[in-house]
């Protein structure tokens, strides 16, 4: 009886649902794509990156909003193609308003878990990222948003197990009716990958070694999976160029160390965004 | 039978007031000199009492926006919110002259919401916070929202004194600052109204820029 009772609201539920898709599309630049400390090192590429996404929102309550999604996304990098990657997803996430209207706060907790297809295909495995996001209006012109993620990537070839705790912290303002800027801040701890031509006894000490590695050519090199601290400073502005497409600029300054490591990087993305 | 003395006085005093009847082009500009679309322009007798409002007015929801963006009517309208989507919205609204919520529906909601105190009413739309709109409550019949242009015409006011006003959703301060007085007879008559406006920061729609955890 209850099955069927919760069966009857999903289905009315989906009835009113509200479908969105979405498509993106750009190009995103990394100054150092081996993670390397050295500068002999460093390998830097662009890539083009696409993705593209339907999603289903169910307002259950005034309050309370389920959404469900799948996604395709891929990368085609320009040198190094080791590292292209195409891969499937699924999400679910559920948003709680604290009360009626924009400036109420609100609280997400999501999940998408995916399979990314790298081009290398020992890289390739299984992705998770559970995300829990706060935020809240100050204004009409100011945003305030934060939260948590625990991403966990699983990889038949244990090398390239990964996870990852993040934090972020980012202020959203409208400066005009079509230019949104964004300042924020990320601290990422986990497992990092770091490219360097052996022998790196320094690193080597506490990190786990795959030798002879070719996704940057010759000299073949050594991959260090290490725990690593990052901060992350960013900046970006979107430009709505009507209702349902918008470009996005943005620029990523980070850091990374794990004591005597240290390396640099500098994302700038490029994207154009279209939704129905 | 012949009409009695007073039946043509009356005859006569009606027929002349209407060929008095004059009309009004309010121009309204932003500081910058462009057009002020989307403001209500309102003209208030002077001394005389409102005819009581006379039809319903209706602000649509289609493709999660409100249609139209600006809505006046007269105090004491009742207004209903049609809910063309094939999805569910959820209408409320803050301000001090008219609170209220439509708390999630779909179709035409069974009531309509009367509006019966003079101010400016702020729309919105709990689920998407990019759909705002603004229904004006003014203590006249004559009132007219303006065009892309920027213009709007007052048709057949009385013959007598009015005071003008323009009001709009970005308007800096109050439109009694901005009022103007005028005797309207036969003919059109045209008043420019120059409006200090606030950038427009309303929330937006586009992927990658919707907040609020949105999705």
């Amino acid at each position: 009886m209850t099955l069927s009772i919760v069966l009857l609201i999903l289905f009315s539920s989906f009835a009113r649902a509200e479908w969105r898709f979405e498509g993106e599309t750009g190009v995103v630049y990394n100054s150092n794509l081996s993670n390397s400390d050295r500068s002999a090192d460093v390998r830097d590429d662009w890539a083009w990156r696409s993705d593209i996404s339907a999603a289903n929102g169910l307002q259950l309550t005034r309050d309370l909003r389920l959404n469900l999604g799948a996604d395709m996304r891929g990368e085609v990098w320009d040198r190094f193609d080791a590292f292209n990657t195409i891969g499937p997803g699924a999400s679910a996430g559920l948003r709680y308003r604290f009360g009626l209207g924009r400036q109420a706060p609100w609280v997400l907790l999501e999940d998408r878990f995916g399979y990314d297809r790298f081009h290398d295909t020992a890289q390739s495995g299984y992705d998770n990222v559970l995300n829990f996001q706060t935020g809240i209006a100050l204004s009409d012109r100011i945003a305030l948003e934060g939260g948590y993620a625990f991403e966990s990537f699983v990889s038949p070839n244990d090398f390239y197990d990964r996870q990852v705790h993040r934090g972020n912290a980012r202020m959203v303002f409208d400066a005009t009716s079509s230019l949104q800027v964004t300042v924020g801040y990320t601290y990422r701890e986990g497992d990092v990958i770091s490219y360097a031509v052996p022998p790196r006894p320094d690193i080597a000490r506490f990190s786990i070694e795959r030798e002879d590695q070719d996704e940057f050519g010759q000299p073949l090199r050594t991959a260090y999976k290490l725990l690593g601290r990052t901060h992350a400073l960013s900046f970006s502005v979107a430009y709505q160029l009507m209702k349902y497409a918008s470009v996005q600029l943005g620029y990523e300054y980070a850091i990374t160390t794990h004591d005597p490591l240290q390396y640099e990087n500098h994302l700038v993305e490029a994207n154009i965004a279209v939704a129905y | 039978m012949r009409p009695s003395r007073g039946f043509v006085v009356l005859t006569v005093l009606v027929f002349a007031g209407d060929l008095l009847a004059g009309s009004l082009e309010v121009i309204v500009k932003d500081d910058k000199g462009r057009p002020g679309s989307d403001a209500v322009a309102y003209a208030v007798a002077a001394g005389a009492a409102s005819a009581a409002p006379k039809k319903q007015a209706v602000v649509d929801q289609r493709d999660k926006q409100f249609v139209p963006y600006v809505t006046a009517v007269q105090v004491g309208t009742a207004v209903i919110f049609p809910n063309s989507d094939n999805i569910r919205h959820h209408v409320y609204s803050f301000s001090p002259a008219k609170k209220f919520e439509l708390p999630l529906y779909s179709g035409v909601p069974a009531e309509p919401v009367v509006f019966d105190k003079v101010g400016f009413i702020t729309l919105g739309c709990n689920i998407h916070d990019w759909m705002i709109a603004y229904v004006a409550v003014l203590p006249t019949p004559y009132f007219q929202v303006t065009r892309q242009d920027g213009r709007a015409v007052l048709k057949d006011l009385p013959a007598g004194q009015y005071t003008v006003q323009v009001w709009h959703p970005a308007l800096k301060g109050q439109p009694e600052a901005l009022a103007q007085r005028i005797d309207v007879g036969g003919g059109t008559k045209s008043l420019l109204f120059t409006l200090p406006l606030k950038h427009d920061v309303r929330a937006k729609r586009a992927p990658g820029l919707t907040t609020g955890g949105y999705r």
